[in-house]
Parts: structure tokens; sequence; C-alpha cells
């Protein structure tokens, strides 16, 4: 402890974050600036093992595979083996509607995480997990037992993610919009705590986008191959019939993997080629923007005009459940008294909000929605790490701070107490 | 510094040995040690002028920034980075307990070794709130009986939340089980922790060293029902509000130029007034004035004292304005006799004599009416003093026209006629009176 410590408040003490999300996880060191790690937030299931598979080369150097003796199966966790293709592999996630819900999976992710990023031992470091605003208490004391008595962290730390998000701007107070891959949601903080039944949240987030990316594509008859179908392609005209040569893939390659390939093929197509418009969609005026040129793996490629900004304003057209009204809801349902506060800090975070234009759009319709001569001041950091991170980010910051450190849960209180302090403990 | 001081004293200074080869190779190459020594005023220097220079190397210095070390201006001088010679100071990963924990979990942090391992100094902040708690019996003795029918339950959840998020009410309102004890309002809540935090400082009488702070909840649903008005005006309204208030800030503008109109003409009208009354009361001033004016723009370029007492007078400023003693406060009525601050000196002077010759008591039994007539007197007084300075001049200058026109015509003389005259006895006999 020096005195530039005590200045800046800071005191950290070698505690872990980790950001459970739809669509990875966030792992990493607090008081660093981003995340050691983003995981995928689906876990690879190899086929039951048979002789010949045990004497296949790769899969014997993968150190990532985690042997398990009661169940036999290979399970494949982070980009380098998940996006390999391997025969009868399933792919699935381990979150549903924002809470981890497959715990298995889960648990090897975590192991994943110790043994390959953070490559310590669990018993040194204190973990303090995000988690989304409306968590249940039966997963909340899940979470806890697993982090105590499988990984014996010294101690644990739940903390709402909406909460982090807004730490990371620097605010107490604020609105948080979360646009992530399952869902928006907007969650009022009220000084460092979700206003839990003002909690609104909408099914549309990136994957929606993505659906619809793809339904916009099939029907335009482009072939989805991602890439690791295409062993070699050609140069050829815009909009000319691709020229390429499949690559020779192992059999039974499995319907969910191929999703997901075509998945993170539609993540890239949506995150280049949409944007939203700082207006309701207009035909005439999408018309008028630059065409964007897109190249598919295979070698297709063409120009994109206003089927950029339709796609995109569904986020944001639909009655109910576009963006802005959910925020202005969320406000809506909060006392009369903390309204202003929550739209003068509006924190926009998630990485679907890097989607082009969003926080413009969001700020046109929430200044819409909102009381007349209301300050409304939209929050959303300029870099993608930043917005995409966070909760993390804001995890890094709260559990490097010196007074925070009163607030954990130690191995101790565990062990006294049980599990269930973690409701009274982590507001 | 030393140097200076000698040097000021004409003090003798240390002798320099004579220059020989050997000396000059040997100081040379002690340069480096004795820089401080080697610094001497040069001859003829000025001592102000060397003071101004920098006293630790005596070179020149570099006119561009320079990072070798064989730059003119020398770049640095230590081509190694000469770090402290101390020891570093070693740190250690080391365990902490913090006194703000209930529990005595021990965290490790980064430390310097040398640093003693006080108290955790975060835990400084550790701030409770006081939330005060009560026992079965209290609670039996003083706050069962409510008004608003809350249960012991719903009281001990209320205390539970208040201690729990430090009586944020809105997050204790959210965190409300209202599964278990029924819809709150924030408000309900306030009202029934002020209620109970009051009933229990009567009740352990503390409301001698600590004010009970009163809540009123009629009010604060009020405004909340206000606020709620407010942010629920649908946008057409908030535009007729708009234009509500525009209008009526046009129609205050326009008032106001009305008013200021109004003002301006009875302003004239007075000021008509007052010249009316003047040009009746002193119409000897008035003919003069527009005689010498006549003469001044016909013939006579010269200016004339006479004006600028005419003038004075004609405006008004002559006589004494008597301050009103609207002060707060008793004061004594003779004060109201007393002369103002910005009357001049001449003035009170003249004012003493006048008093004199008229033989006026200078200082009257300070009665309602004695105050106003003597302070009238007085100021009557000056005005008169300032005639009689003006009529003066104006004989003087009258007097001095005619003999320089008798000096331009000789021979001829000036008849002034008899209404311009000097008729000194009588004037004054009229004015005095």
């Amino acid at each position: 402890m020096s005195g530039g410590n005590m200045l800046y408040g800071g005191d950290e003490i070698g505690a872990l974050v980790f950001d459970p999300g739809h669509h990875s996880l966030r792992v990493g060191y607090a008081q660093e600036d981003s995340p050691k790690a983003e995981i995928p937030s689906v876990v690879g299931i190899g086929a039951s093992p048979t002789p010949e598979t045990n004497l296949d080369p790769e899969t014997k150097t993968d150190n990532n595979v985690t042997p398990n003796n009661s169940d036999s199966r290979k399970y494949y966790v982070d980009t380098n083996y998940v996006n390999v293709p391997r025969s009868q592999m399933e792919v699935q996630t381990y979150m549903k509607d924002g809470m981890i819900d497959n715990w298995d999976l889960f648990e090897k992710v975590i192991d994943y995480a110790y043994a390959n990023v953070i490559q310590s031992e669990p018993e040194y470091h204190p973990v303090l997990f995000s988690e989304a605003s409306w968590n249940v208490r039966n997963n909340r004391e899940k979470l806890t037992e697993l982090m105590f008595e499988k990984y014996n962290v010294p101690a644990f730390f739940l903390v709402k993610n909406a909460v982090l998000a807004a730490f990371s701007s620097g605010r107490a107070t604020a609105l948080v919009v979360d646009s992530g891959a399952t869902h928006t949601s907007a969650v009022p903080v009220h000084e460092g705590y979700v206003l839990s039944q003002a909690v609104v949240k909408s099914p549309l987030g990136g994957d929606f986008l993505s659906r619809q990316c793809r339904q916009h594509l099939d029907k335009l008859n482009i072939d989805l191959s991602p890439v690791y179908k295409i062993a070699s392609k050609d140069v050829v005209k815009e909009r000319d019939n691709a020229r390429f040569t499949l690559r020779k893939l192992p059999e039974n390659l499995t319907q969910s993997w191929q999703n997901y390939m075509v998945q993170l093929l539609m993540q890239d197509f949506q995150m280049n080629i949409l944007q939203v418009l700082e207006n309701p969609f207009d035909e005439r005026v999408a018309a008028q923007i630059p065409t964007v040129h897109y190249e598919f793996p295979n070698g297709y490629h063409q120009d994109f005009g206003s089927e950029r900004f339709k796609i995109a304003e569904s986020l944001f057209d639909n009655a109910m459940l576009g963006a802005g009204q959910l925020a202005s809801t969320s406000v809506g349902m909060c006392d009369a008294d903390v309204r202003l506060s929550l739209f003068g800090s509006v924190v926009v975070t998630g990485g679907n909000t890097l989607l082009q234009g969003f926080p413009e759009r969001l700020n046109r319709d929430l200044q819409l929605r909102a009381p007349s001569n209301t300050r409304l001041k939209m929050i959303s950091a300029n870099g993608s790490v930043e917005r995409r991170f966070g909760a993390w980010i804001g995890g890094s910051i709260l559990a490097s701070i010196g007074t925070f450190q009163q607030m954990w849960i130690s191995s101790q209180e565990y062990e006294e107490a049980g599990k269930s302090q973690v409701e009274r403990k982590c507001p | 510094m030393s140097a200076d001081v000698r040097d000021i004293l004409d003090m003798e200074r240390a002798n320099t040995p004579e220059v020989t080869k050997d000396s000059f190779l040997a100081t040379k190459k002690r340069n480096f040690e004795r820089t401080k020594h080697a610094s001497r005023r040069p001859e003829g220097m000025n001592r102000e002028v060397f003071a101004l220079l920098y006293t630790d190397k005596k070179d020149a210095p570099p006119l561009l920034p320079t990072d070798t070390a064989l730059g003119i201006g020398g770049g640095y001088k230590q081509t190694k980075a000469r770090l402290g010679m101390k020891k570093v100071r070693k740190w250690e990963w080391a365990p902490f307990t913090n006194p703000a924990r209930t529990d005595s979990a021990a965290f490790h942090h980064w430390k310097r070794v040398s640093d003693d391992s006080g108290e955790y100094p975060f835990a400084n902040f550790n701030v409770q709130l006081e939330i005060p708690t009560y026992t079965m019996t209290e609670y039996n003795a003083h706050l069962r009986n409510n008004i608003t029918n809350w249960s012991k339950v719903q009281t001990d959840h209320l205390f539970d939340l208040a201690r729990r998020f430090d009586l944020r009410f809105i997050v204790m309102k959210d965190r409300w089980n209202h599964h278990q004890h029924g819809a709150k309002t924030v408000e309900e809540l306030k009202e029934r922790y002020y209620e109970v935090v009051a009933l229990l400082a009567k009740a352990k009488n503390q409301t001698i060293e600590k004010k009970v702070y009163s809540y009123d909840p009629e009010h604060e649903r009020r405004r909340k029902e206000q606020l709620e008005k407010l942010f629920k005006r649908t946008p057409t309204e908030v535009e007729e509000e708009q234009i509500l208030i525009n209008e009526m800030k046009k129609i205050e503008a326009r008032k106001k130029e009305r008013e200021r109109k109004t003002q301006d003409l009875q302003k004239l009208i007075s000021q008509a007034d007052q010249q009316n009354e003047h040009a009746s009361s002193t119409p000897s001033t008035r003919k003069y004035e527009k005689k010498l004016h006549k003469k001044k723009v016909h013939h006579q370029p010269r200016p004339s004292k006479v004006d600028s007492v005419v003038n004075a007078i004609e405006i008004g400023s002559s006589g004494i304005k008597f301050a009103d003693l609207r002060g707060s406060g008793v004061s004594l009525r003779s004060q109201k006799m007393k002369l103002p601050a910005n009357i001049g000196q001449r003035k009170v002077k003249a004012l003493e004599q006048a008093i004199q010759e008229f033989k006026v008591d200078p200082a009257p039994p300070p009665t309602e009416d004695i105050c106003t007539a003597f302070n009238e007197l007085r100021s009557d007084m000056v005005l008169l003093c300032e005639l009689r300075t003006a009529l003066s001049t104006c004989i003087y200058e009258m007097e001095s026209l005619k003999h320089q026109y008798e000096a331009a015509c000789p021979g001829k003389t000036l008849n002034i006629p008899p209404s311009m005259a000097p008729l000194k006895t009588e004037t004054l006999d009229n004015s005095t009176n």
C-alpha cells in the first residue's frame, strides 16, 4: 500500500472478473483495462470417443480437452477449438435468458479459463462475477456454491452487469441500455443498485438481426458457405456466380455446429453492412446513402443498399420492443424523483450497440419520448472494446477499489452462513 | 552570494594564481569537480548582469536541444543515467486484514516491506448510518398503535431494508417484499420510518441531543403528483403552454413600453411646469440670459462667466438639498438641519456669513416647523448668495464690455438703459425680503 494508491482509492488484491454473456464469457484480472480473454459461450461436445479418434494426433495435443471420467465425451472450449470442423461435434450454449443454465458446460468453460487464461490456481484469487439484472435466487446461490465448493475461491462477489456498466462510465445512477446477442434491456441503476421492478427487456438483439440477415440473404439466393467449407476461390465480377472449390471435410458435421458457423458469418455481415438511420426508415432517404460492398467467403460479392437499413430498423420500429420504447418504459416505471437523473445519464453498452447509428437513433427516439425540457445525455464509449466489455471493465474497476474489499463474501463467511447469504450481501 | 557581498563591500578577493601551463591544465582537469569555485565574475561585467547567469555549469546555454554528447551544447553531460544510489525498497505480496469486515478474512496486496502494516486505510471510509433499533417491549409500548396500520413484521422488514440500503428509500421500495407485506409507496415507507424514529427518540428522551426529521407525507405526495403531471404532459400541451408563455411575455413587454412612455410624458410636463415657475419668479435673470445669449450668438465669441452661473440657477441646482432621514432606526431631529456633506466649503462660508448678516440663530431649537423653515431659509440664502455673485459677475462683464466699446470707438459712450443699470441696494433688499 503506497501513498499513490490511497490517493486514487485503488487497492488491487489479485481478483478475477468473470462476465458471462450470451455471446461470450469475459475473463481477466481486476484493475486491467480489458479482459484477458473472451471465450465464446458455446461449447463443442464431441461424440463418445472410440479407439480410433483417441489415436487422432490432433485431439491428443489438445490440452483443452477435458477428460471426464463419469462421461467420456470430449468438450471443446474457446474459438480455436470450437471453430474446427469435427465429425459429430454438437455445439451448445450454456446460457439461457441471460442466466447460466447448463452448469456442467459452464464448469468446463471455467476450468478452461483457469487452466489456459488465468494459468493460476483459483484459491489465490477472489472472484467477482457479473449477472443479469433479472437473475434468480436459485442461480445466484448455485454459482456461489460452485465457486466456493469446486474452485475453493478465497472470496466471491456477484454484481448486476448493469451496475458494472454504469460504473465503467463513472456513474452510480444511470439508465443502462444494454443490447447484446440475445436481448436488449433497459435497466435503471440508482446509486449503485438496480431498480429491479423497472427492468425492461426484449428479445431483439444481435442474434435476432443475424436471423433477419440470413433470411434476407436466403431470399436473395446467396450461398452462405462459411470459410471452413472453402478450399480456394476465384476472383469474379460483382454479382457473378462464385467459383470456388470445397474443402475436404470430416463426415457427419452436425447441424448445430454448421449453424453456429453460419451465425458467425452473419455476425460479421451485420457488423459490416447494417446501419440504423437516425430517423425512422424511409425508402427514399435510405436509397440516397451510398451502398456498401460485401464479399462472402465463397468469393461472391455485391453491393447492399437500402436493405441495410431496413433490417436494422427492426430493432427500433417495434411499437413495444423498440430500444427507445424500452428505455422510456423503464424510466416511466421508476419513481418520479429519479427520472430526471436517469435521463441525465443513459449508458449505452453491449456489442450490438456497435451497429452503426445505434446510439444516435436511440438518442432521437428517447428524446421524442422523454418529457419536454428534460436534459437527455447519452453516454456511449467510443472504443469497441469499451462498448462490448462495459460490464467487465466496471467489474475490473470495482474489484480493485480499496473500499470494496470489505464487501467480498469470504470463504470463512461462506462456511459459517452458507450460500443463502449471497442474496443479502450482493444486492 | 557571498561573492556578491564581498563585491559590494569592496573586500579583497581571493588571489587568483598566475596562469601557467601546468596550473591551467590542472584546473582544466579538475574543472568538473570544482565548477563552483571556478565561477568568477569576468572583469568589467556588472554584478547584476553576472547574477542573472545560471550558476551550475559555466558553458553557454545550448541554442538547440541536442542529444549528442558531442554537440555544441554538450547534450547530456552523463551518458549513463545516474539513478539513486540507495538500495531499492522491496515490495511484497502481503496479507492484510480489513477492520471494516465483520470476519477476519485476509486478502493479499502488494505493499512496501518498509511500510509498517498499520490499520487498513480504506477502513476509515466504512461509514455506517445510525439506524435506531427497538426491542419487543419498546415496540409494544410506543409503536404498536399507528394510524397507518403497520404491523410489527412490516416494520421489521422496513428497518431491515433501511439498514441494508442505507436509507435509499427508492431502492428500499424496489426491494420491498410486496408479496408478503403488500405494496407500499416510497412516501408510505418514509412516513413510517420517520414516525418510528421520532417515537423512539421521544421514548428514549433523545430529542434534546438530536433534532428529529419531520416528514410531511401529504406534501410529498402532492409534490410527486405534480411531478407526474408535469412528466405526463403531451407535446401539444407543452406547445400550448409555450405559446401562452410567449404571449404573456409580449403583453408584459407592451405594458412596460406604455409605462415608460407615460413616465416620459410626465417628466416632460413637470419640467415644463418648473420652467414656467422659474421664468415667473426670476424674470430679471431670464431677461439677462436671453440678452446675453443673443449677444453671445451674434457678436461675442468670448465665453461669458455669467452663462454658467445663470444656467446653474436655471436648472435648479442652487439651494441646498437636505438629506431625507429615511434610514432605519431612531435619529435626532436636529440631524435634519445638518448641512449635507456634498456642499462646497465656499457655499458653507457664504451661508455662515448670510446667517450672521441677517442675524439668524445658527442653531434654533429643532421643532418640526422650525426645521423645515430653517432649511428653506438656508436654501434661499444660498440661492441669494449665488444670485449675488451672478449679478456682480454680470455687472463686471457689462462694465468691461462698456470699456471695451469705449476703447474701440473713442469719443462715444455707451448708454446703458436704466432697466439694466445696476440697482445695488434695491435688488439686494428685494431679494432678501
